[in-house]
């Protein structure tokens, strides 16, 4: 039922039928149980760290890199190509330093290139690539990618460089934002295990970052935060209803908000598959990123804004 | 009062759509010449890159295979009489050789795509072992920008970048077609030779060991008023090695004088880069057997005022500079990236790419329309996305923004966080707390405007690192967020407000 009240064209009441019984049921579990909900992402979070330290002391590094960050070259074919027999003659011929990959049409599925990517200079891959196809490369037929060792290392050192840049200026924000310290600390340790979940799931799966792919982890610094904030604010700065039903009110915007960019970011890794690497892999951290983060920001960043409410008796 | 905020929207999104496919491109008839070849007749009688071709001889061509059907009908094997009927005028000339016009369709969208969506060739040079100075850096531009034109390469632009460590990288972009040579370009400053009729007298790299770019002894000397218009001079030394002084003194002694101009020997000194004549200087007469290490070197521009001539004297000056320095700066290059992408991949990307913005809309909306069951609200949303691509892409072709595919995964990801806005924002209108319509949205526009400076932060670095490699990323979801703030967000919570009542 809408029942408007007073002149002003602003003034407008709404008065919803619908009672708040499931609210209440809500209420008593997950007051009782939010502190152990709470162990669900920290416990991923901690499977997460230990994976990524045991990654790095085995690889030295904290992510597979592919060519354009350690070097080497990227050839794509257009076109169907004999592809198998091609595989075969390269694959003796650069044993475990090159792999192949196919891009699909999106309504027909046949093959539109083959994309082969190897350390080796550009001049060395191209000639056995023509001798393996009897026929040489151009531009009609193929694309040449190069990326020097000694640009992809800066490029690599810088990328990190700016992901970090780009986590303390976000902090920084969210402190401006909120001026108080622990409801500021929990939104950026969401944020952080925003990162960490991915990143080590996509170590995990063997998937090689890209440069595209560190700039994807950049976005996923501002873009995971929004439901934290939408939390925070709305428990913190409203004075209306209990702080569960506000909690509750918070998260049926912010599932909403999740879902839905979710939903529009995977068909960009999963059904568009003719696309460039680069573009897809920005899509694919970005919708494990908004995963990761709906169970931080309802399990874990809501736990310690529940904490923090009880503590100083904000109701 | 509020309803500005819409109007302004509809004003931004009409003007967007005039940048973006301009309706007056639709009934221009003809070709853009997109490459034409220095030192050929047509170049001579004035045609340029960019001229919109309408006619040759009179016949008009609407598309670039009607060009091509007219060219071949040239009969060329004797000095032909061309006229070529352009927007900006006619240009008649005589040749008996193959145009080297590239032509293409006139576009009809504003809108540029990356090189990875086109096609092209771009390379990224530093040097080796070291960080260059703003000024060598603008040399080496200089001289590469001179010697791609003798490898006959279209359309080309060279910059220089920098990254977050402060190193500086010379960018070099080549749209459409590769050509095979580009490496050979990029990889050496180049070949500089000065000879007198065959024999090479000085060659870059070795023989000058200095050459004066500015200071009283280099630049303008004075300027004159000639028939129509002013001519002034420049003069520069440049300082030879003893052993190129030597050669030069043993070739000049043979000379005779200039019968025309008595007061030059009768041969030239003919500059040559990458084995293409560059230009061709009289030797003063007082040269003659001369060993000498200190030479001037002297020429003028013209121009129909005296701003115009100095200018163009400049021009001139800095050019043979630029080539005399060739091979001579003290540092090699290093090929640190070069990519050539097939414009065949790039049409079925961009196809691709088009799909899965259809696809992208129609989730959204389902997905909000699921949710809110209202066809309205679900109307306002898909106008907003809409909205704010249709004006981001608006921004990108005025600014001349090339979009690659990073840049639109930017623009999704923007619109991405549209939408979440846009949930927000009805989340908050239709809640069941007893406060003004206003203040619910005053309180949305605090997340709003939170999740926009967290995006805006963590965006910025990217401006910078990986030599600007991924800025367009950056810049397009920047831009998207930024007009959703300030143009969209505004109007659809007019617009939002105007449904709830």
């Amino acid at each position: 039922m809408k029942m408007k009240c007073g002149a002003g064209a602003f003034h407008t009441i709404y008065i919803h039928k619908k009672p708040q019984k499931i609210m209440e049921t809500n209420k008593n579990w997950f007051d009782k149980n939010y502190k152990l909900l709470m162990l669900i992402p920290l416990a991923l979070l901690i499977v997460a760290l230990v994976y990524l330290g045991i990654f790095y002391s085995e690889k030295g590094d904290f992510m597979y890199k592919d060519v354009s960050l350690s070097g080497g070259t990227t050839i794509t074919l257009n076109g169907e190509v004999e592809a198998i027999s091609l595989e075969k003659t390269l694959s003796e011929k650069y044993p475990n330093d090159i792999s192949f990959r196919k891009l699909n049409d999106i309504r027909t599925g046949e093959i539109v290139a083959i994309v082969i990517e190897t350390s080796a200079a550009p001049e060395k891959i191209k000639a056995d690539v023509e001798q393996a196809l009897g026929y040489p490369l151009n531009s009609d037929n193929s694309s040449i990618e190069f990326t020097g060792s000694s640009l992809s290392d800066t490029f690599y050192k810088q990328l990190i460089i700016a992901l970090l840049i780009s986590f303390i200026l976000m902090s920084i924000v969210i402190f401006i934002l909120f001026r108080t310290f622990t409801p500021s600390i929990a939104v950026i340790f969401a944020a952080f295990a925003d990162i960490v979940m991915p990143l080590a799931l996509i170590n995990y799966l063997g998937i090689k970052l890209s440069a595209a792919g560190i700039a994807a982890f950049l976005m996923l610094v501002g873009y995971s935060v929004d439901t934290d904030i939408l939390l925070t604010s709305r428990v913190l700065k409203k004075p209306e209803g209990t702080v569960n039903q506000r909690i509750y009110g918070a998260f049926k915007t912010g599932i909403t908000m999740s879902l839905t960019s979710l939903f529009a970011v995977l068909p960009a890794f999963f059904l568009v598959t003719g696309l460039p690497d680069s573009f897809r892999q920005i899509f694919l951290i970005l919708a494990l990123g908004l995963i990761a983060d709906i169970i931080n920001t309802w399990l874990m960043n809501t736990g310690i804004i529940k904490w923090y409410c009880e503590k100083k008796n904000i109701k | 009062m509020a309803s500005y905020k819409i109007w302004l929207l509809v004003i931004i999104l009409i003007f967007c759509f005039l940048i973006i496919a301009p309706p007056w491109n639709l009934f221009e008839k003809g070709v853009v010449i997109q490459g034409i070849s220095k030192n050929t007749s047509e170049f001579e009688s004035g045609l340029r890159s960019g001229m919109i071709l309408q006619s040759i001889n009179g016949k008009a061509i609407d598309s670039v295979e009607s060009y091509n059907k007219l060219v071949n009908s040239l009969n060329l094997e004797d000095s032909t009489k061309v006229s070529m009927e352009t927007k900006s005028g006619t240009f008649i000339f005589y040749t008996n050789k193959e145009l080297s016009l590239i032509v293409k369709e006139i576009p009809k969208t504003k809108i540029k795509t990356g090189l990875d969506l086109s096609g092209g060739a771009r390379a990224l040079i530093k040097a080796e072992n070291k960080t260059l100075s703003d000024s060598e850096m603008s040399d080496l531009i200089a001289i590469t920008s001179e010697r791609s034109n003798g490898f006959g390469i279209k359309d080309i632009t060279i910059k220089s970048v920098r990254d977050l460590g402060g190193e500086s990288y010379m960018l070099i972009e080549v749209a459409g077609a590769t050509p095979g040579d580009l490496e050979d370009l990029v990889e050496n400053q180049g070949k500089f030779e000065g000879k007198i009729g065959n024999i090479t007298v000085f060659s870059g790299g070795q023989d000058i060991s200095h050459v004066e770019r500015s200071g009283q002894q280099a630049g303008i000397e004075g300027c004159s008023a000639i028939q129509d218009g002013e001519v002034c001079r420049f003069r520069f030394p440049i300082s030879l090695k003893e052993e190129a002084a030597k050669r030069q003194a043993e070739v000049t002694l043979n000379l005779g004088i200039d019968p025309e101009n008595p007061q030059y020997l009768s041969q030239k000194l003919d500059l040559y880069l990458d084995d293409n004549l560059m230009d061709s200087l009289f030797i003063s007469k007082d040269l003659k057997g001369q060993v000498a290490t200190q030479i001037v070197i002297s020429g003028s521009g013209s121009g129909l005022s005296r701003q115009e001539a100095v200018k163009e004297a400049t021009k001139q000056m800095n050019k043979l500079q630029t080539i005399l320095i060739t091979g001579s700066l003290p540092f090699k290059l290093e090929i640190v990236k070069l990519d050539t992408i097939s414009p065949v991949l790039g049409k079925e990307f961009t196809k691709n790419l088009l799909i899965l913005g259809v696809l992208v809309f129609v989730i959204i909306s389902a997905i909000i329309f699921i949710k809110y069951r209202k066809i309205k609200i679900t109307s306002a949303v898909i106008l907003t996305m809409f909205s704010e691509v249709a004006i981001t892409l608006g921004i990108a072709a005025l600014i001349n923004w090339n979009l690659d595919a990073p840049s639109i995964a930017g623009i999704i990801a923007g619109m991405g966080t549209g939408v979440d806005d846009q949930i927000v924002l009805i989340d908050e209108s239709v809640s069941n707390v007893q406060i003004s319509l206003k203040e619910k949205i005053k309180r949305a526009f605090f997340v709003i405007f939170g999740a926009f400076f967290t995006v805006i932060a963590a965006m910025l670095p990217l401006f910078w690192a990986g030599a600007g490699m991924l800025k367009g990323f950056a810049l397009t979801t920047i831009l998207t967020i930024t007009v959703g703030i300030l143009i969209t967000r505004p109007a659809f919570a007019e617009i939002l407000r105007r449904i709830q009542e």
